[in-house]
């Protein structure tokens, strides 16, 4: 039988043209280190009720991760045992000792023992249990050894157990080597060995089959939910190579040397492997599956998608799109629904690069439901959602298929799609300017744990829905003036996701917006310039705005013109809605900035009707804003008092705080410039609200650092103080506007007509 | 041991060749030849001693005063005589580990090196044996030869002593390369060659270290005879055959014109730069002078299969198999008869033979997939260039076939990335180019396609196929001017060859000629052609119909010169002016290249 066995072994395994990996069918095979379990059990079994109850439980939890792991030396399986019972590993010490340095017959007689374990009325392991499968697959891999193979098997465990002897040894008479000679001698040859040491450490050993798919999936799996924790990409490359040089077959290390690439950025290896990977498949699956040639016409067509999925993520939509024209048109020969939908989606995304396209999607969505892909047709409900959000579309009716789509999450226990629906809602409660809601839903996916923590304890850490959050959650933090806490979640938002990982460029963008903000808040314009060029790398459009605002800032007002027009031509080609409002509004302030209020009316009117069609709450607000403000300058401030009822309620509720200190001083310039009409008393009256709202504005401009807003606000409030006569106030307002005076360079435009 | 060197001296001396390039005295040529393939055979270096006979074999035979007299004992050498004797018959019946037990102690350079070399061939075949013992599949990989540290060991130490000849420096070369430690290696193998520039072994290792001609050119070898036959080789080896043919003919006319070695070897380099006619008639006068030679055999046996002479090859198949079926050369000619034969069941069975006897067979691979490839079963096939290219990451055949292997599937995107792979390895060979261009042409992307086909004309197309596909593509965007243009030189190449063979698409580029001169109003070029077209079946009619219109036009119009120029596309004419400007602009596919 062995003899068979051999010679169909040596040769390349070849039936019918295919060689298989693995003749035997045995996915695991005896090695020193699994004999070393065995012991450890037969003598778990053996110590039976003597041992204590919290060293069982200890050792039960050890095992696991022995029987599942790789192999290693004796002397660290032996420190694992002694943590968890140091009773234990002396007699599992002593009984390989005896095993090691008897005769052979000591370890057929072991084996001859082992299946006693099953035998009995009362078995001590069960057959089916974890540790019964691992001793009747040692038990049949042990039997199927050939003579020749045994004699191995015995010197291999006496040399493990000697180098074990040997190092404790070494330990031991480090210190007595005297002899010169005998040293130099040694050196000698340790020097020589030199190289060849290095290649010992590096192949720590084959993996068996077993143990290699477990390795493989763990990595894989940490590389999707958190990547940090998996192995550094050289390592795993390094160790992917090893198991690839004992195996050549084994096609799921292509795969996963193909993740491994896409970490690092590597076009040429990552496509390599990917083909390396489905050419392998190709005949795994024609020899697996029996039905002729589905199982292997499968593989062609999921390998065009991948390659199309590849080539989409390193932006070569030209090459994506023809390997997914391939994908379809292969599923379509062969009747691939499934497929076919799965292309679909790829197709949406790919088109959706250059045009967007609802309709695809939403026969994507109909069609996924009617396969049974809760998946598939999730993730089109959410793009579906995403886009009609940006399209103005009713918010009700998004909330509700968000809602819907929700149910089929928790229905089918998809929980990445659950965090994605959560960062989904985040983002839109965001876009529509309603940061309460925005915080309190990211809150709720940060302190939700995830539904596979509870099966496998991985929590999914990476995930791009959490990378959305935590910056969403930066920026309101920014917003609210806590730059502490923002740039703590920034840092943290650097460990979790480091700078070459896929969704890096997330936080790295919203980083330097904040940045940004903060720049123009203290008037450093050249700081926050210097940050323009980064923000356009990773997003021209923002760059662009951002560059347009500087320029603004720095009162080069022809030159914000024109680019402020040419962006605003291009956000309305791409539909940009709300970026088209915010320029809008930054032109709007341009034309008042050069005392055109009349020409900026317009402009804010359809600056706020897009915002209400859109339904961009803060948006609307804050052009309701500079609308008031052009009417207390065109001399009705009645009227802009009228219009900014409108606006405080979802500002002083949402808005951001320099936003609010900014409502609130136009609010007291309105009531004073209103009360002038009034009688005396009521006047009085009115001022005094007024400066009531001015130390509101006050503290909310304090405490995001403004100090320029900050002076005018003392500026105006002392004036005020000097109508009502109140000198002692007054004074305390100069002297604090002369310090800020003093500290700041004066600005050109008049304080009067300047409300930002 | 100091006599042991000083003989090693002494042997050196008596080696020493004349210098490089001369071989004015064939008579002391011979002479070195003989004595160093005695003392290949002393030591069980076979195949140095046998490539020694062999070129010595090829030179005039010596008189009885001028044979070499038998090598002088030393007084150590007759103190191991005894030991050296008994263990030589054990090595000789492979028992190393018994000559080595027999030899262990002896001092003398000869028993010594036994004493060593069967330590390493013992662990060598050891190593073999293990390979079918391991414990697991996954264990294979780490079987390895157990005494080459040891050997390392013991052999630097000599080394550093400077106690080694030139045979003990050979063999610690081979340790040195086997441990995967190269640099070292090649710096002993250079060594050996200046100690003992006679013995062939240590010049063969050294090509096959040698990766490319950088490195070649920073090695100082030893300047003699000896060298040339070095430089021969490695030519070939790293494919710089217009050198290496120099080479060999040079050897050729110093007097070497009766090897056997070297014919075969320049029949190899003509068949790598795919010159098939010569290759094959040099085979055939070294079947002659050899008969019974198996060795490059496969080569031989491949160019047959090129050339489809299904007689010869088949002889050649009946013959190499009495001679010794259970050769690697033999499967594999066995196996290419077969699949001319169209029998590829039987093909590949034999392809997996050669595999089996000796699976670092690396071409055998590439066939077996071509077979599969022919049997329709695609999956094999991918499994089978997967190997060749697992063996040998540049084989560009197995990449071109993996290539087809899509192309079959219907996939041509997925199949660009293969091809691309082949042609990075083969820039200058049209048949992967025009596959590109296929493949570019069936994604519709022909631009692409334009450069792919201009590119195989430009570096010379061996199917001529690649000009009409770029008419074809030329007339499909309407671009009749360059249309025309590529079906001149079309028509121009395939005179200019002088080739009578029928070539399918003729007709069709004098058609079109036709009808494109006739829509030019250039009437005698119109009807030049349109004659041309009658010639052929197919288009006949149409040039007959055609010539009829002309000659109403003409008719009808002025009276047009009469005087008949030269045809425009026959190969006189363009010998002069006409040449095809071959500008190779670089090849700029598409932004993403991997």
């Amino acid at each position: 039988m062995a003899s068979v066995h051999e010679s169909l072994y040596f040769n390349p395994m070849l039936t019918n043209g295919v060689v298989h990996a693995n003749v035997f069918g045995v996915r695991d095979w005896v090695t020193p280190h699994k004999m070393a379990l065995l012991v450890l059990l037969s003598e778990l079994g053996r110590a039976g009720a003597q041992l204590g109850l919290l060293e069982r439980r200890r050792l039960n939890r050890l095992l696991l991760p022995l029987l599942q792991g790789p192999d290693m030396a004796l002397s660290r399986l032996r420190k694992a045992i002694e943590e968890c019972c140091p009773h234990l590993a002396g007699s599992v010490h002593i009984r390989l000792k005896l095993m090691a340095e008897g005769e052979l017959k000591d370890m057929e007689q072991f084996f001859d023992d082992l299946s006693d374990s099953f035998s009995g009325t009362e078995p001590e392991v069960h057959k089916t249990s974890v540790v019964g499968l691992f001793l009747r697959h040692m038990i049949l891999a042990y039997n199927k050894l050939s003579f020749s193979q045994v004699y191995k098997l015995y010197t291999a465990l006496q040399q493990y157990f000697q180098k074990d002897e040997k190092k404790n040894g070494a330990d031991e008479n480090e210190m007595e080597l005297t002899n010169p000679e005998e040293l130099d001698g040694k050196m000698e040859k340790e020097e020589l060995d030199g190289p060849l040491r290095e290649e010992e450490i590096a192949c720590s050993g084959p993996l068996s089959q077993k143990q290699a798919e477990y390795f493989l999936s763990q990595q894989a799996s940490l590389l999707k939910n958190d990547e940090t924790k998996a192995l550094a990409p050289a390592s795993l490359q390094k160790e992917l190579n090893n198991l690839l040089k004992f195996n050549p077959d084994f096609a799921e290390a292509h795969y996963l040397s193909y993740l491994n690439s896409l970490r690092v950025q590597d076009v040429f290896s990552s496509t390599h492997s990917l083909l390396h990977y489905f050419d392998r498949l190709i005949l795994t699956g024609a020899e697996s599956k029996s039905n002729g040639d589905e199982g292997y016409g499968r593989s062609l067509r999921y390998a065009a998608l991948n390659l199309a999925a590849l080539h989409c993520r390193f932006g070569h939509y030209q090459q994506a799109e023809l390997a997914l024209q391939e994908a379809i048109r292969i599923a379509q020969e062969s009747n691939d629904h499934i497929c076919l939908q799965h292309c679909l989606s790829w197709l949406y995304i790919l088109e959706q690069k250059i045009f967007d396209s609802c309709v695809l999607l939403e026969h994507s969505v109909n069609k996924s439901l009617h396969f049974g892909l809760p998946y598939l047709a999730s993730l089109g409900i959410q793009s579906l959602v995403q886009q009609r959000a940006f399209a103005g579309k009713a918010a009700n009716k998004l909330m509700d298929a968000l809602k819907d789509s929700d149910l089929l999450h928790w229905k089918h226990s998809l929980s990445e799609l659950i965090d994605i629906s959560i960062a989904q809602k985040t983002a839109i409660w965001r876009l529509y300017g309603r940061s309460t809601m925005a915080l309190q839903q990211a809150q709720t996916l940060l302190s939700m744990n995830s539904l596979e923590a509870v099966n496998v304890g991985v929590q999914q850490n990476n995930t791009e829905s959490f990378a959305v959050v935590l910056c969403h959650l930066a920026e309101l933090h920014a917003e609210q003036g806590y730059f502490a806490a923002a740039s703590e979640i920034l840092k943290h938002l650097k460990e979790r996701f480091p700078p070459n990982s896929q969704h890096a460029q997330l936080w790295m963008l919203f980083d330097q917006k904040i940045q940004f903000e903060r720049a123009m808040n203290d008037g450093r314009y050249h700081v926050a310039d210097s940050l323009v060029a980064g923000i356009t790398a990773l997003n021209s459009i923002e760059g662009a705005y951002r560059k347009a605002i500087v320029l603004k800032a720095q009162n080069q007002m022809s030159e914000a013109h024109k680019l402020l027009q040419k962006l605003l031509i291009h956000c309305q080609k791409i539909k940009n809605t709300e970026m088209v409002i915010s320029v809008l509004l930054s032109i709007a302030e341009l034309y008042w900035r050069s005392s055109c209020h009349t020409i900026a009316l317009p402009v804010l009117l359809q600056a706020l009707a897009l915002a209400r069609e859109y339904s961009l709450q803060y948006l609307a607000s804050e052009t309701v804003l500079n609308l008031a403000f052009s009417q207390l300058i065109l001399g009705i401030p009645e009227q802009a008092l009228n219009i900014l009822h409108m606006a405080i309620e979802p500002i002083l509720a949402h808005g951001a705080v320099l936003d609010k200190g900014c409502a609130m001083f136009l609010v007291a310039k309105c009531q004073v410039a209103s009360a002038a009409s009034y009688t005396p008393q009521k006047k009085i009256e009115a001022l005094e609200s007024a400066i009531l709202n001015l130390n509101e504005a006050k503290t909310y401009f304090a405490k995001v650092d403004c100090k320029e807003q900050l002076r005018d606000v003392l500026y105006f409030q002392a004036r005020l103080f000097h109508t009502l006569g109140k000198t002692q106030e007054r004074n305390k307002c100069a002297m604090l506007f002369r310090q800020l005076h003093q500290e700041l360079p004066a600005h050109g435009v008049p304080l009067i007509n300047a409300f930002k | 041991a100091v006599i042991g060197r000083a003989g090693a001296m002494a042997a050196a001396v008596m080696a020493a060749a004349p210098g490089g390039g001369d071989f004015s005295d064939l008579r002391e040529i011979k002479k070195q030849l003989l004595s160093v393939a005695e003392r290949s055979r002393e030591r069980g270096l076979q195949h140095s001693g046998k490539w020694a006979a062999e070129l010595a074999f090829a030179l005039e035979p010596l008189p009885l005063s001028e044979l070499p007299p038998p090598p002088v004992l030393t007084e150590e050498d007759a103190r191991d005589l005894d030991a050296y004797t008994l263990a030589k018959s054990y090595f000789d019946l492979k028992e190393y580990d018994r000559a080595a037990y027999f030899l262990r102690g002896c001092k003398s350079q000869k028993a010594y090196f036994l004493y060593m070399y069967s330590r390493y061939l013992s662990g060598e075949k050891k190593k073999d044996d293990e390979t079918v013992d391991s414990l697991g599949p996954l264990e294979k990989g780490q079987v390895k030869n157990e005494a080459l540290r040891e050997l390392r060991v013991e052999l630097s130490k000599k080394h550093k002593a400077q106690e080694l000849d030139g045979f003990g420096l050979y063999l610690y070369g081979v340790v040195l390369r086997k441990l995967d430690l190269v640099k070292e290696a090649i710096d002993v193998f250079v060594e050996a060659a200046h100690v003992l520039p006679l013995h062939w072994g240590a010049w063969l290792e050294l090509c096959n270290l040698i990766t490319d001609k950088e490195m070649l050119k920073f090695l100082s070898l030893p300047d003699t005879w000896m060298k040339e036959f070095f430089l021969a080789h490695i030519y070939t080896e790293l494919q710089l055959i217009e050198e290496a043919l120099q080479k060999y003919q040079s050897l050729i006319d110093a007097g070497f014109s009766k090897s056997t070695y070297i014919i075969s070897q320049i029949a190899v380099a003509y068949h790598n730069i795919r010159d098939i006619d010569k290759a094959l008639s040099i085979f055939n006068e070294l079947r002659k002078q050899d008969p019974y030679r198996i060795e490059n055999m496969d080569t031989f046996s491949n160019l047959l299969y090129v050339r489809s002479m299904k007689p010869e090859l088949s002889y050649l198949a009946h013959n190499l198999c009495e001679i010794d079926k259970y050769r690697v050369e033999t499967c594999c000619v066995i196996g290419n008869y077969y699949s001319l034969r169209s029998q590829h069941e039987k093909a590949a069975l034999y392809f997996q033979r050669a595999l089996k006897l000796n699976p670092r067979y690396l071409g055998a691979w590439t066939l077996m997939g071509h077979e599969y490839m022919e049997m329709k079963n695609t999956s094999a096939a991918i499994q089978a260039y997967r190997h060749a290219i697992e063996v040998n990451k540049r084989d560009y055949r197995a990449w071109y076939g993996l290539g087809q292997t899509y192309e079959i599937l219907k996939m041509p995107f997925y199949c660009l990335y293969y091809y691309r792979r082949a042609h990075q390895l083969r820039p200058n060979d049209s048949r992967m180019l025009v596959a590109l261009g296929e493949c570019y042409e069936k994604l519709n992307q022909l631009v692409e396609a334009k450069k792919c086909y201009w590119r195989a004309y430009a570096v010379g197309d061996v199917e001529k196929m690649a000009l009409v596909k770029l008419a074809k593509l030329h007339e499909q965007l309407n671009e009749s001017e360059q249309a025309a243009q590529c079906y001149i030189k079309y028509i121009q190449d395939i005179y200019s060859c002088g080739e009578v063979v029928e070539h399918l698409e003729v007709s069709t580029a004098f058609r079109y000629l036709a009808q494109y001169y006739f829509k030019c109003k250039l009437w005698d070029e119109a009807s030049a052609c349109a004659q041309k077209c009658c010639a052929f079946n197919d288009t006949r009619e149409e040039g007959k119909a055609l010539l009829r219109q002309i000659l109403q036009l003409r008719n009808q119009g002025e009276t047009s010169s009469t005087d008949v120029a030269a045809p425009f596309f026959l190969p006189a004419s363009l010998s002069a002016n006409n040449t095809p400007t071959r500008r190779v602009s670089p090849l700029n596919l598409s932004s993403v290249t991997p």
